[in-house]
């Protein structure tokens, strides 16, 4: 029976929230079906107190095998280098996560503070806060470059605020189904399944985008990217493509994408969310002069019924 | 003989709380709350962009992301002078009582309800029943409350995008311009909610049960159809049995703030401070303390627009938590769904409270109740939506200087947010959480948070299953996710001490 410890740093715990919306396969399925055997998880652990923390012990000095070490938010330094802002059982998170991580056969980082930091490290980081293997954009976090995890991975990322259950769903059941070593990362150590393409494709307005129809305020049809603020295009999720709950996501129901999934949440998007400076926003990597006379063409190309619905 | 008892961490609540109680002779006498996670969201919101708010302060809590979105949008409205439309104020109140209704359901069945389960019952003849029902991963309910729970947040993602955080709440309005097929798929996942409530939940119709009005009332309808088999009827006569009804009083003063605007602006549920006498609310009798928690001292109470924190980490002397003790008219209050009940007059949370007296059994009965009263409420909502009206307006060009409130009500109670707005940047932000009232540590004066009043006092019959104490801590609901501590003035933490 594969055994998982969940441990919480510096987290709202959307990620748990957001997880427990898992579905095909949902979170029972995952603990009865494919008899995962959680032995520590803060919001649904059945027991409190010392005996929570013995069930952790015989992980930590490696006596038993510990398949898979999940951490949920980010690991807080403060203050003064001592871990104290977040304690478990008195002692700081991060002495537990230093201690697990060596013995655990894949380390999978969950949202976007446990990955890069995330709103828990945002300027001026107050607690002096990191994620598991990266501090934004740089690797190294608290385990540092070399990490490895025994099955010979680093940490596996999994960001987003919160992540979608599919994102942590679709891991763990790869690594539990033995696809482990199938599972790309790319230069962040995110799964390449989920976060190769960007929140933009299957945009439902991508439509206003390819012509140059922006949405001039909150509730009209058009492109959220010009005015509104919108990173879709420069962040890398599948939002659009897999959906959220099922039924929806950001764009559709007109809210701009504030590129929750990078190393630079939040401070990259900080100041232009919900509104885009004046300059055109340029996708990043594209060629801002050719961008800029493409769009201006682009507009000029555009249906008039299109136009009429990006206004409605 | 005395002893003191260390419940770390405390499992199944939102985020980290440590509790430590003094057992004397089988009994609690005295009991320490720990908030144990300080996140500094006040320092990084300094210098910012007003509206960057609405990203970073919804990201407080995951649970209840929504009450803080509507607090922080309501905050920046009243600074910028903007009004939303009715549709606005009703989408909003749609997406607040589908938040509050699967936060109440996650803590019914994924948070308190395991702790009947515990071993401590093992002999009780109805054991074998609320280990079928209520066992975590496994139980029946247990299971069907977590795709409840999912599915309130499919209806959720429908008019909000998705759940938690989205981000569809901005001062003017809402984003989203739903169609009638949006409010048919939002009707029809609550069709299939309410089937399970009415299945599970009740074994009978949500319509019948709102129709008690009195302990009498309950007691008949326990005693119709399959009332008494469904989950509610196993708690209601259970709970007594297992002495819920006797522990966890807490201090007699319950605090609302008044929620759920309706589209003329007046909440659905009223504000009131009642301490056995109904009194309106008035935001200037706040205060908050930190004389026990870990922040430089000042002398008394300050105004949350006054509000200070600087963290100073000791273990010596008289501080024990990261929660400061917020006070109204200088006394602690109860906050959450009992408070909210209490103070909208409910006639059957009333009676329930003059005739079974104020415990973890009444308020956990106020949670079930509210959270039926929310559900059949929604489709009213949903209803007054006018889709040829809009869902947003304009807001004018926002002032470089200016202050603005708002307040709220999430799951576990009264929330509120104060803005300073200075040069067009944020100067100070101040949250006052619900979980901040109730799990406070002492004040200046020595009076005892309300979870610590509820506990002491308590009987624990095995001290190294202290089941009892946990029950009342509970029923409380706590999320320490969200008690987060403001600063004002400068932007780096101020030293921090550590006692090695």
């Amino acid at each position: 029976m594969p055994s998982l410890i969940w441990l919480q740093g510096a987290t709202d715990n959307g990620c748990t929230i957001s997880f427990l919306n898992a579905d095909q396969p949902d979170v029972p399925q995952i603990l009865s079906k494919l008899d995962v055997e959680v032995v520590f998880h803060p919001t649904i652990s059945p027991w409190s107190g010392p005996r929570a923390l013995e069930a952790i012990a015989p992980y930590a000095s490696g006596e038993r095998p510990l398949d898979v070490l999940v951490v949920e938010g980010a690991v807080q330094n403060g203050p003064d280098g001592t871990g104290a802002f977040c304690l478990v059982g008195k002692r700081p998170l991060k002495e537990l996560v230093v201690e697990l991580a060596p013995h655990a056969g894949y380390t999978v980082a969950l949202g976007t503070c446990a990955c890069f930091g995330g709103i828990a490290a945002a300027n001026p980081n107050p607690t002096d806060a990191t994620g598991l293997q990266f501090h934004h954009e740089a690797m190294g976090g608290l385990l540092g470059p070399g990490y490895r995890s025994k099955a010979g991975l680093p940490v596996i990322n999994v960001p987003g605020c919160p992540a979608h259950p599919d994102w942590l769903s679709k891991t763990l059941g790869s690594l539990l189904l033995g696809m482990g070593d199938l599972i790309e990362l790319d230069q962040y150590n995110r799964p390449k399944m989920f976060y190769r393409s960007v929140s933009h494709w299957g945009c439902p307005r991508n439509e206003f985008f390819e012509y140059s129809c922006s949405a001039q305020s909150f509730g009209q049809n058009g492109c959220l990217y010009r005015y509104l603020g919108c990173q879709g295009p420069d962040t890398h999720a599948d939002c659009n493509r897999r959906l959220w709950n099922r039924q929806s996501s950001k764009t559709r129901v007109g809210s701009p994408c504030l590129g929750c999934t990078e190393p630079l949440f939040p401070d990259a998007g900080a100041g232009h969310f919900f509104q885009t400076e004046k300059r055109l926003p340029v996708p990043k990597g594209a060629k801002p002069l050719f961008h800029v006379i493409g769009k201006g063409f682009d507009g000029m190309a555009c249906p008039a019924w299109v136009k009429e619905v990006a206004r409605d | 003989m005395t002893s003191v008892l260390d419940i770390s961490p405390i499992t199944r609540i939102e985020g980290h709380l440590d509790f430590r109680v003094e057992v004397d002779d089988g009994k609690v006498t005295d009991a320490w709350a720990t908030g144990a996670l300080f996140r500094g969201f006040e320092i990084m919101l300094q210098g910012r962009d007003p509206l960057d708010a609405l990203v970073f302060v919804p990201r407080i809590c995951g649970v209840c992301p929504t009450s803080h979105q509507i607090a922080s949008v309501k905050c920046l409205e009243d600074a910028f002078g903007a009004t939303p439309p009715p549709n606005a104020r009703l989408v909003r109140s749609i997406l607040l009582a589908l938040e509050n209704a699967y936060s109440h359901a996650a803590h019914l069945y994924v948070l308190f309800g395991p702790d009947l389960t515990n071993e401590k019952y093992a002999g009780h003849r109805l054991f074998p029943e609320l280990v079928r029902r209520f066992a975590p991963f496994t139980g029946s309910s247990w299971l069907t409350a977590v795709a409840a729970k999912r599915k309130l947040n499919e209806a959720y993602a429908v008019l909000g995008g998705q759940f938690p955080h989205s981000n569809a709440f901005v001062p003017g309005g809402v984003t989203c311009r739903p169609t009638p097929s949006d409010l048919v798929r939002v009707t029809g996942i609550l069709l299939e909610v309410q089937d399970i409530v009415e299945r599970i939940v009740l074994g009978g119709s949500v319509e019948r049960w709102l129709e008690n009005r009195s302990l009498t009332d309950v007691q008949a309808w326990l005693g119709e159809g399959d009332h008494a088999d469904s989950d509610l009827g196993v708690f209601i006569r259970i709970g007594p049995e297992l002495g819920l009804h006797q522990i966890g009083a807490g201090p007699g003063n319950f605090l609302a703030y008044g929620v759920y605007e309706q589209a003329d602006g007046t909440p659905w549920l009223k504000p009131g401070f009642y301490d056995g006498e109904a009194h309106p609310f008035e935001q200037l009798h706040i205060t908050e303390h930190v004389k026990h928690s870990w922040y430089v001292d000042y002398t008394g109470g300050k105004h949350p627009s006054q509000g200070e924190t600087r963290p100073f980490y000791t273990r010596d002397g008289e501080k024990y938590s990261y929660a400061k003790a917020p006070r109204y008219l200088e006394r602690p209050a109860q906050v959450g769904p009992l408070a909210r009940q209490i103070n909208d007059g409910d006639a059957l949370v009333l009676d329930l409270a003059k005739h079974l007296g104020v415990n973890a059994f009444t308020r956990m009965l106020a949670r079930l109740h509210e959270e039926v009263r929310l559900l059949a409420q929604v489709r009213t909502w949903l209803a007054q939506l006018n889709l040829r009206e809009p869902f947003y307006e304009r807001t004018p060009v926002p002032p470089r200087d200016a202050t603005g409130v708002g307040f709220t009500e999430a799951a576990r109670g009264a929330l509120g947010h104060w803005i300073q707005i200075e040069g067009g940047k944020i100067a100070n932000y101040q949250v006052i959480t619900p979980t901040a009232w109730n799990v406070s540590p002492k004040d200046y004066l020595g009076q005892h948070g309300p979870v610590e009043q509820a506990v002491i006092g308590t009987p624990v019959s095995d001290e190294s299953n202290p089941v009892e104490v946990q029950h009342v801590i509970r029923s409380f609901d706590p999320c320490l996710a969200c008690t987060v501590h403001l600063i004002r003035g400068k932007r780096t933490v101020a030293t921090v001490t550590l006692d090695a």
